[in-house]
């Protein structure tokens, strides 16, 4: 390691529900060596939806990764709520994944021998539990999933798999949710439905959501964005538009 | 594209997937590894055999014996010791060496027998001088005279009986004693091939052994310059018509044909074992090729649509295979070796002692490896190959458009071959046309048609069957539970294909076992029933027991009925039946044998006792008159006195005074049996007959319950050999199922990650695998036991009802089988799970 650990960090702001400080990811030695995250300090506001945007090889989707417990970083540190992911093993890390964070991918994020209904239970089911069934109850009518519980995977159209997505996300109801390009493969009216749940799921039940996209438009529906260009922070907007975000990247050379 | 660039294409797929190349290398060349050992190992004992008789015979131009009338395995008739002056007048002869070899026993100082490990006890006559047989002086001089003798130097320093000593021995004529004059050995060896001999001047042996006058042959050594054949025929035109003579390359032939005879039945037994391992890695091959297939889909189309032809395709498929083949092929053939040194290993640790050398690799060997080895990649790889060809180029842009479902057509053709093959099975077992060839085509082909029409069958009902046996463990350990169970049903023919490598060998074992049960079940019901006798007899040294054995039996007062049986073969119009020959009074005593019609205990000489098969089909009855002709010649006429059911001694019984009229062979009893008179406790009966046995430690004297047990063991034994023998398909299953999985997680590498992603952590991702496989292999475990015990069965009812007469079954071995299902489950999943849990999440959601 090149960089010398960071000293211990004081426990994270309390407002704060996930979070990086002065994470470094190097990939390759020497000649070939990449700075995918270039000592990144950043934290994400409780019970809101925000947006990390940036082109292709800038470093925003090792940044969720890292921020999600599934990568681990050279060097600096990321947090969940009041944990410091570095701190983890394996077996604490599944855990965290399980009971503090939801996952939304862009593709491929059903298990296809389950149904609809098992699926979105999954995580509790990993840990033995039943889950709040209120909740999931309401979540599953928020959704509009209701006729489709019993459903595998195969037998739901690509919007609706990313539903049962998002709903198995909100169900356990996690500290934080990360979606990494969650609308990519879908349809742009398809892709602003689940964009609205996700901002519902905010707005309404103050739900903490990260979200990695290359798609103004889909940055438009979140809280902040922030912009990420060759492994550092390269700016950060509230209530972003599409114009807005637009302008920005423009700005910025993209 | 040209033939280079398929082949080119083929090297490099072969290099890119080097696990999936590997596991099926593997499971060619244990197949291959086994036939040639078995091969290999065959060949060297007849090698080593065939050297030895060589070495044996080496001095002996020509050999005097006796005539046989017909083939068979009884003792030639002896010949007249005068012959010896006749052959010796003869031009041209410069030894005739009478030889003689009947039963001696030492006995020590203490009373007891002398017995090396197991060998053989043999008296024999010797001149004296190192002759044409071999025997050399060690110490001393040789014997002469009735009360001296030779022994050889093994026991000797064994027994510390040094020359001057006074020995004490047992023949067929009682006990002798003599001055040891000589210790001997054969060559340069100190022992005579494991057995301890007593050697006597002619004269001495021909009185003490009991002879008669007579030896078993003489040994011929021609004189230098003479012709052989000139001799021959002199000595043929001086000879009787029931003597004969041989040359010396004929002796060494026909004794190593004896010994080579059991060669090739146990080579032949070793190869059925060698076959189905092949058979089974057939499967495990085909599997393998079926799914890597389905895994370059998008590479195979994206050829097509490069311009590949679907030939092309295909023979880049086959490439694949036959480089493969004939790698894993030369692999097999050293493999062989090894496999034939493991083999020798572990018949000798049970006590075969075979030669420790193994090393003739004939060419037939080599040729029978490659058509095996690169013969069943082949086959295995014809329908994968043919499926790949027909892959449309889109299917490059569009995966889902991958393969046409074959459901129907595969169930049609599972069926029918099913069907096929069961009906040549039950033919070649009931109907058995054609003899062994006719069984082998039948009954074997059959068998390998029903296992293949199964196995292709089985789908079908993989997964409503998996389901069930997934249902437990899906309760018991939820989400890891449930998803193996949703795994194993989510692709039935993927299940049912690496199930079946492992229920063909469960299956073998299953049927093995209803076979052994049936046949301990009738053989015990027959002891039962049948035999009425407390004591058994038999024979440990594979000579046969002397008659002085059942003589000191029937002096004991204890017992009340005693008699040994002796056999004979006899030809009854032109058919060679085996006699078996009792003293009928005491014979009646002691076993039923179920009589229909007439007497057995007034048997009188010239009588016979028929069982009702051999008189129903010469229409014999009570009366009748049957002449027959035994191997020395001589002929009588035997009158039907009784006809019985239970064939446990055979078909055909006569008195002791009928065989000794008609033989002057050296008796030997196979077994003798005896019963306690009534008013003897059983605990002084064991007593007086054990004292009285102790002498002839090749006797093994069993009560009626212990004869039982020992016969109940072997049974098992059988089985157990059976079950170690299918072991190496068994392995090569289990290896097969983990092949399958690891490909299955290699698939799922996505699913896997998300799983991982949201929650589950490695001990439950192993665990999913884990009970995946013991689902998979329960399912295999399952349907091998149900054909198997159909087949075991089948078997069953097929062999004669003096064999098995009642059909049993063992649910303890079911049970074992079934938990072994489980472990091989077990064993199976654990490179897999490791695979699975190991996965790095990041790269795993990242796989395409």
């Amino acid at each position: 390691m090149n960089t010398p650990a960071p000293p211990s960090p004081p426990s994270p702001p309390k407002v704060a529900a996930a979070g990086a400080v002065d994470a470094t990811k190097i990939y390759g030695v020497g000649d070939a060596q990449v700075r995918a995250l270039d000592g990144v300090t950043v934290a994400f506001e409780q019970g809101k939806f925000t947006a990390i945007m940036g082109p292709s090889g800038s470093g925003k989707s090792t940044l969720l990764h890292a921020l999600a417990g599934l990568d681990t970083l050279t060097s600096g540190d990321t947090y969940i709520g009041e944990t410091y992911l570095s701190t983890l093993d394996d077996k604490q890390l599944t855990e965290l994944r399980r009971t503090k964070v939801g996952f939304i991918f862009q593709a491929f994020n059903l298990i296809p021998t389950l149904t609809a209904e098992e699926n979105i239970r999954l995580p509790m089911m990993l840990g033995g539990e039943s889950g709040d069934a209120e909740w999931i109850d309401t979540v599953v009518t928020t959704v509009g999933l209701r006729e489709r519980l019993s459903h595998r995977p195969s037998e739901l159209s690509g919007g609706q798999q990313q539903r049962v997505a998002v709903a198995r996300a909100l169900a356990s109801q996690p500290q934080i949710i990360f979606a990494d390009e969650p609308t990519g493969n879908l349809d742009s009216t398809t892709g602003a439905e689940i964009l609205d749940f996700m901002r519902r799921a905010v707005r309404e039940y103050g739900q903490t959501i990260v979200m990695v996209t290359h798609d103004p438009g889909a940055a438009s529906y979140s809280d902040r964005v922030v912009f990420v260009g060759d492994g550092k922070i390269t700016g950060d907007m509230d209530e972003p538009t599409a114009d807005g975000v637009l302008d920005h990247l423009k700005q910025h050379g993209v | 594209m040209s033939t280079s660039s398929t082949a080119l294409l083929a090297r490099r797929s072969i290099r890119a997937r080097l696990g999936r190349t590997i596991a099926i290398a593997v499971a060619i060349t244990a197949g291959v590894s086994f036939v040639v050992g078995s091969f290999v190992l065959a060949d060297s004992l007849r090698d080593v055999f065939t050297d030895l008789f060589d070495e044996l015979s080496e001095d002996v131009d020509l050999q005097v014996r006796s005539v046989q009338e017909f083939d068979t395995n009884d003792a030639r008739e002896p010949i007249e010791v005068t012959l010896v002056d006749e052959v010796r007048a003869i031009d041209g002869v410069e030894v005739a060496e009478p030889t003689l070899t009947r039963y001696a026993q030492l006995i020590n100082d203490e009373g007891e027998a002398v017995s090396p490990a197991g060998g053989p006890t043999l008296g024999v006559s010797w001149e004296g001088d190192a002759g044409i047989q071999g025997v050399t002086i060690r110490e001393g001089v040789p014997p002469e005279g009735p009360d001296e003798v030779a022994i050889d130097k093994a026991t000797a320093d064994r027994e510390r009986i040094s020359i001057g000593d006074e020995v004490t021995y047992l023949t067929d004529t009682g006990q002798h004693t003599g001055t040891v004059t000589a210790t001997i050995g054969l060559g340069d060896t100190d022992s005579f091939g494991g057995a301890a001999l007593v050697a006597l001047d002619l004269d001495t042996a021909l009185d003490k052994f009991g002879a008669d006058g007579k030896v078993d042959t003489i040994d011929i050594k021609v004189a230098d310059g003479a012709d052989v054949a000139a001799v021959e025929a002199e000595l043929e035109s001086v000879l009787t018509n029931t003597v004969e003579v041989i040359t010396g390359e004929q002796v060494a032939e026909e004794s190593a044909e004896g010994v080579n005879e059991f060669v090739d039945l146990f080579g032949n037994g070793l190869l059925i074992f060698a076959f189905i391992t092949t058979f089974v890695s057939g499967f495990i091959i085909n599997n393998v090729f079926q799914i890597t297939i389905g895994q370059r889909l998008r590479e195979l189309a994206l050829m097509r649509a490069v311009g590949a032809s679907g030939r092309q395709v295909r023979r880049m498929i086959v490439g694949e295979a036959l480089i493969l083949g004939i790698v894993a092929t030369i692999l097999g053939v050293f493999g062989g070796l090894a496999v034939a040194r493991l083999l020798i290993t572990a018949f000798n640790a049970a006590g075969a002692g075979f030669p420790s050398s193994a090393t003739v690799i004939q060419p037939r060997t080599v040729i029978i490896a490659f058509l095996v080895g690169v013969g069943i990649t082949m086959l295995s790889v014809l329908v994968p190959s043919r499926r790949a060809a027909r892959i449309p180029p889109v299917a490059a842009m569009r995966p889902e458009l991958g393969f046409g479902a074959l459901g129907r057509r595969r169930l049609i053709g599972g069926v029918v071959v099913t069907i096929v093959g069961l009906v040549m099975f039950l033919v070649g077992m009931f109907a058995q046309p054609g003899g062994t060839q006719g069984l082998i085509f039948f009954a074997g082909g059959g068998g390998l048609l029903l296992f293949v029409g199964v196995a292709s069958v089985s789908s079908t009902i993989a997964r409503p069957v998996t389901r069930a046996i997934g249902w437990p463990i899906d309760k018991l350990f939820k989400v890891p539970g449930a998803l193996a169970r949703e795994n194993v049903a989510r692709a039935p023919r993927r299940t049912s294909s690496s199930a079946a490598a492992l229920m063909i060998g469960v299956s073998l074992v299953s049927a093995a076992a209803v076979f052994a049960s049936s046949l301990r079940t009738t053989f015990v019901d027959t002891l039962e029933n049948a035999i009425t006798a407390d004591y058994i007899v038999t024979d440990d040294s594979f000579q046969g027991l002397s008659p002085v054995v059942a003589e000191t039996l029937a002096e004991v007062p204890e017992l009340s009925a005693v008699t040994p049986v002796r056999g004979i073969s006899g030809q009854v119009e032109g058919d060679t039946k085996s006699f078996g020959a009792v003293d009928a009074i005491a014979f009646e005593e002691l076993v039923d044998p179920d009589l229909q019609e007439g007497t057995i205990g007034g048997l009188s000489e010239n009588g016979v006792l028929v069982h009702t098969d051999p008189a129903g089909d010469l229409d014999l009855e009570i009366g009748s008159e049957v002449e027959v002709l035994y191997q020395n010649g001589e002929t009588s006429t035997l009158t039907v006195e009784g006809i019985y059911g239970d064939a446990t001694f055979g078909n055909w019984l006569i008195s002791l005074d009928t065989l000794e009229a008609v033989s002057d062979a050296p008796a030997r009893d196979f077994f003798i049996i005896g019963k306690l008179a009534d008013e003897v406790d059983a605990e002084t009966g064991d007593a007086a007959v054990a004292a009285a046995i102790e002498e002839f430690p090749q006797a093994n004297l069993q009560t009626n319950a212990e004869f039982r047990e020992s016969q109940e063991a072997q049974i098992n034994q059988l089985l157990v050999i059976i079950s170690l023998l299918l072991a190496f398909a068994i392995v090569i299953a289990v290896l097969g199922i983990s092949i399958t999985l690891a490909l299955g997680v290699f698939e799922r590498t996505r699913e896997i990650g998300l799983l991982r992603a949201v929650g589950m952590n490695r001990r439950q991702t192993r665990r999913s695998i884990r009970w995946e496989a013991v689902i998979v292999s329960t399912f295999g475990a399952i349907i091998g036991i149900v054909l198997g015990t159909f087949l075991g069965v089948v078997l069953s009812l097929a062999v004669p009802d003096d064999i098995i007469s009642k059909l049993a079954f063992n649910p303890t071995i079911t049970v074992i089988i079934l938990i072994g299902g489980v472990v091989a489950g077990l064993l199976a999943a654990l490179y897999p799970s490791f695979k699975a849990s190991n996965m790095d999440v990041l790269d795993a959601i990242a796989t395409e």
